[in-house]
């Protein structure tokens, strides 16, 4: 089973903003950890630095702080902020009173103007220092600086990027909850004419309709446009196998009626094998006109245009071996574009009537000129240089059923089956005398649906 | 003439059988399409008659598959349903004639004399050669314009020889062109049916019409008039 068309547009949907709002949260967390590290190190960074301006050299090398130190935090007991100057030599100078006793391994011997952040980890925490190296006088020699440097408790900074990262990704979820149910909405708006479609169909299929009725949106008329010409081909279809079923039916009633009323003669008439022998004959052709009829598939929605000329050719090369011996002279007049919208089994059965005709009535030549009529239809054409058809005897042919020439078998209902096919195309035939070559011309007008 | 039927449906094929048989025909049939492919290319026949809705193989199958096995014999298709895409493909699979059900038997015998006779180069319903003339439709001899009264196999034989002028025709030929399979081959039919064609066609002995090569065979020694 495939996945319906809403769980595949809700399933692209739900992983194309999952992702999105992914990246998005992904970047804005990163962007907001950067800022809020640089804005720490900026802190304890002028912290260090007023540490360094407090701290007094006396006259004789020593380094002194002063009582009051420029934040009170340095004097309360593990308040977070952690200072301690140690000089390069190896000795520790000075330790703020908020350490305590508390073991903290603060960096040392930084190189004079060397700068360096650091982040630690220890029994009470975790902090985040900067170290200073600095000398006093203009010496870089390592062993005569001192290292100050000042620590900071991470745990606000950790609580502010926490409590970001909470605020940022419950709106980031909210926003696509919201979202996805957006698009669930709009979804369910999208595909309704789909959901009406079928409701539709399935009214037709228990018979409540006839068509496709309602009105659809742009994209979906060429589906329903061709279900309803669908429909209303096989409707067509349908009539026509009840008519010609029934035309069958009682055409077969008369031939049958002459056999059955010669039968009851007493004595049997000495001319019966005649009498049987000819309605045989005409039962034959009924049962043959009226399949023909019947096997008619007209226009089928969607059929591909074809090609007359190759059609043409077809039926030519069978007609050239059947009537070898009469070696007759046909000539195709069919342009490029000539084509014929429809199925290929009507086609040949139009060329093939018309042209069977041509080549058992012409003394030598047929010729067959198809072209396409300013878009508007095909016309065709088949000419022969035979007898030719009188207009009296043209009206007789055209009716159904009735043969030209009792003396040829076949030319009658060959034309009479050419005119259905043509009358179920919505075209129109004509029966008119050639021109160029004297005998019959058949011509026809087949119109584009 | 040896014509090789493949009809499935056998009432139809009993009458065709027993007509072509009446008509001087020898023949062989088949009622599916796997034997009827069989027969034509085991046996070398003069025509074919092939319904086209056959059981095991189509027929339309059977005549592409004579014709690639290089099969050239004239075929004419049955059909029963006439529309012209099935008589179209027939014939582009390699049939020669169609005939639509139910056909007459006039009719059906007419096409297959112009096939077989179309087949061996003749586009006209007579054949001549020299004073002989062979009227296909009516199956009537003359000599240089006189009628000749032949029988059925007689009148075989010497179509058969006029549709193969020129050429060494040995009794084996005849024999396989004017009996059927399980026939007695006895040639010496085929001598007495020589020696009579000749007293009837060249009483005087003017023109000698048909030679023996000794070992080999017969052979028309009359020209071909062209049409």
């Amino acid at each position: 089973m495939k996945f319906s068309l809403t769980a595949r547009l809700l399933l692209a949907g739900t992983i194309v903003l999952t992702a999105f709002l992914g990246l998005t949260g992904l970047t804005l967390d990163r962007a907001f950890s950067d800022y809020a590290e640089k804005s720490l190190q900026e802190r304890i960074q002028a912290q260090t630095v007023g540490l360094v301006a407090a701290a007094v050299l006396d006259d004789n090398g020593i380094l002194h702080m002063p009582k009051t130190l420029p934040e009170a935090r340095y004097d309360t007991l593990n308040s977070g902020l952690y200072a301690q100057i140690t000089s390069n030599d190896g000795t520790q100078l000075w330790q703020s009173p908020s350490m305590g006793r508390q073991d903290i391994p603060l960096p040392r011997n930084i190189a004079p103007s060397g700068r360096h952040f650091q982040r630690i980890k220890y029994a009470g925490g975790e902090l985040y220092s900067f170290s200073l190296g600095i000398t006093f006088d203009l010496s870089e020699a390592i062993h005569e600086g001192y290292t100050f440097t000042v620590a900071e408790n991470m745990a606000a900074y950790n609580e502010q990027i926490t409590s970001f990262r909470d605020s940022l990704w419950g709106w980031l979820g909210g926003v696509a909850l919201l979202l996805l149910a957006v698009q669930g909405l709009v979804l369910h708006w999208s595909l309704a004419p789909m959901r009406q479609v079928a409701e539709d169909l399935a009214a037709i299929e228990s018979g409540r309709r006839q068509h496709l009725e309602g009105r659809y949106p742009r994209e979906m008329l060429g589906l329903t446009d061709n279900i309803n010409a669908l429909l209303a081909s096989q409707r067509e279809h349908l009539d026509r196998h009840r008519h010609t079923l029934s035309d069958l039916a009682h055409s077969l009633k008369t031939p049958l009626a002459v056999l059955r009323g010669e039968l009851d003669k007493s004595p049997p008439p000495e001319e019966l094998p005649a009498i049987i022998g000819e309605q045989v004959l005409r039962m034959s052709e009924i049962v043959d006109y009226q399949l023909q009829r019947a096997a008619t598939s007209g226009r089928l929605p969607l059929s591909a245009p074809l090609s007359v000329a190759t059609a043409a050719r077809k039926i030519t090369a069978s007609l050239n071996k059947v009537y070898a011996d009469k070696r007759v002279l046909c000539q195709l007049h069919v342009t490029d574009n000539a084509n014929f919208r429809g199925e290929e089994g009507d086609l040949l059965e139009v060329l093939g009537n018309l042209l069977d005709n041509a080549y058992k009535w012409c003394a030598q030549r047929v010729t067959v000129d198809a072209a396409l009529d300013q878009d508007q239809g095909l016309r065709l054409s088949v000419e022969d240089d035979g007898p030719g058809i009188t207009p009296q005897k043209a009206d007789a042919v055209l009716q159904r059923g009735v043969r030209g020439d009792a003396s040829n078998p076949g030319h009658g209902i060959g034309l009479a089956i050419v005119q259905d096919i043509v009358r179920v195309y919505k075209g129109t035939l004509t029966i008119e005398k050639s021109p160029t070559l004297g005998g019959a011309k058949i011509a026809l007008f087949l119109p584009h649906p | 003439m040896r014509i090789l039927i493949v009809e499935d449906e056998k009432p139809l094929l009993e009458q065709l059988s027993a007509r072509l048989k009446q008509e001087g025909y020898a023949v062989d049939s088949a009622t599916d399409g796997e034997e009827g492919l069989y027969l034509a290319t085991e046996f070398p026949f003069d025509a074919a008659i092939v319904d086209l809705g056959l059981p095991k193989l189509s027929g339309i199958e059977l005549i592409s598959r004579a014709r690639a096995g290089g099969k050239t014999f004239p075929i004419l298709i049955l059909t029963a349903r006439g529309r012209w895409q099935e008589k179209v493909e027939g014939l582009e699979a390699g049939a020669d004639d169609y005939l639509v059900k139910p056909f007459q038997m006039e009719e059906l015998l007419a096409r297959l004399r112009a096939l077989v006779r179309r087949a061996a180069g003749w586009t006209q319903s007579h054949i001549s050669c020299g004073p002989i003339t062979l009227h296909t439709t009516t199956q009537a001899v003359t000599v240089a314009g006189r009628a000749v009264e032949l029988t059925a196999y007689e009148y075989k034989v010497l179509e058969y020889l006029m549709l193969h002028t020129g050429q060494v025709v040995s009794k084996t030929d005849l024999t396989e062109h004017l009996y059927e399979q399980d026939f007695d081959r006895d040639s010496n039919v085929i001598e007495v049916f020589v020696g009579r064609l000749r007293r009837k066609l060249d009483p005087e002995n003017q023109y000698n019409p048909i030679e023996t090569l000794r070992g080999r065979g017969y052979r028309l020694t009359l020209e071909r008039t062209p049409p």
